[in-house]
């Protein structure tokens, strides 16, 4: 190691010399020194040092051993779980055809659900009383007094004995918001 | 004559092998050959995870978890390139993500810690003791976000040049520098804040 002599004549700021760097990171004198010169120098005297982990090298390699061991006797007990790309591709086409194939079947069954004009008017309705409002949130919405179809089906509710005449009204023509 | 001859006699100690000759041993199933490597690069890998996160212990957890990501992950080592660059790749991307992870849990508690040194009057002459700089760096070094502080560590006290840091943290070698000179920057304006009686011996100079 340079004497503290040569560290101060050679001293430059901003050095990377590693001579002058050893003598720094060792020498408490040429600290100060160093700082008036370049301030950078200030954390740069704390490095180059060798460090050891607690415990020791011997400790930390033992436990870092273990450890590969342990994951690996995880990894080897694991069951093998890799799927190849055309086995990712198929299960994918899979999945995209049963979803396909349950919303046609889906769609299918609701259009041919829909109510046919199988039985006739049940009942004629001149004046169905309009329905008392239960709540706030039904009686903001649109009711009919009277209602008159050639192709409506009317079917009567079975009420509870009150006085309100409930009914159901199937017509292609009824608007959406009824 | 007679030390001619002994020169040409091949000597009995064991070449070691280099850290390429050591990966493709692990590669071809050795154990002893991992633990080989964790021996010679343990030093290396703890020295920069304790600059970066400060903290001995916590130190000790990341550059155990460095090693477990260097087992699990060796196969994509190219050894076309330096085995220490992505060795040092592994570590800054696990002590970045452990300061961030660290940070965002007790936010704002270092920020809060002081050292006794620094009711020192601000005019009283001091001389800096080695020790004390280390614990003046992880106070002062908590303004850096964790990339900086990676950076800063690699250039200053690991003497990387900044056009390797840049192969380890995959960057041009200008953001090196520019992350550099603003991690300098702060450090001192910290250091004028909280330790005027440090940032007083060169600012005299000046």
């Amino acid at each position: 190691m340079m004497t503290c002599q040569q560290f101060r004549a050679n001293l430059q700021p901003a050095t990377t010399d590693p001579g002058l760097l050893e003598h720094l990171r060792h020498c408490d004198a040429c600290l100060d020194y160093a700082m008036g010169v370049d301030p950078d120098l200030f954390f740069r005297s704390i490095g180059g040092e060798e460090l050891v982990p607690p415990g020791g090298i011997d400790a930390f390699a033992g436990d870092v051993m273990s450890q590969v061991r342990v994951r690996g006797a995880e990894t080897s007990l694991a069951p093998h779980r890799s799927v190849s790309v055309w086995q990712r591709l198929a299960i994918a086409a899979t999945v995209a055809t049963a979803i396909t194939s349950a919303a046609l079947v889906y769609r299918l069954e609701h259009s041919t659900a829909a109510p046919q004009p199988v039985a006739q008017t049940l009942l004629s309705v001149p004046n169905v009383p309009a329905p008392r409002p239960r709540s706030a949130a039904l009686a903001t919405k649109s009711f009919v007094e009277t209602y008159s179809s050639h192709n409506a089906t009317i079917v009567e509710v079975p009420n509870d004995g009150s006085d309100t005449k409930v009914v159901m009204i199937f017509d292609d023509k009824l608007p959406a918001d009824l | 004559m007679a030390a001619e001859v002994l020169r040409m006699i091949p000597t009995k100690e064991p070449v070691e092998p280099d850290d390429r000759q050591l990966v493709e041993q692990i590669r071809q199933g050795d154990g002893a050959a991992f633990e080989t490597l964790v021996r010679r690069k343990t030093s290396k890998v703890y020295g920069l995870c304790y600059r970066v996160v400060g903290n001995a212990e916590d130190a000790k957890d990341i550059s155990q978890l460095v090693f477990l990501k260097l087992w699990e992950n060796l196969e994509k080592y190219d050894p076309q390139f330096a085995f220490d660059t992505w060795l040092y790749r592994i570590v800054t991307n696990v002590a970045i993500d452990f300061i961030r992870n660290k940070r965002s849990r007790d936010n704002a508690i270092n920020s809060n810690l002081r050292l006794v040194k620094t009711s020192v009057d601000p005019e009283q002459t001091v001389t800096v003791q080695r020790k004390e700089v280390e614990s003046v760096f992880n106070i002062v070094s908590n303004v850096l976000t964790a990339k900086q502080k990676a950076i800063f560590v690699m250039s200053e006290m690991e003497d990387l040049r900044s056009s390797e840091i840049a192969r380890i943290l995959g960057c041009r070698e200008s953001t090196i520098r520019n992350h550099l000179f603003n991690a300098r920057r702060l450090m001192q304006q910290q250091l004028r804040i909280r330790f005027p009686e440090y940032a007083r011996l060169w600012e005299e100079s000046q």
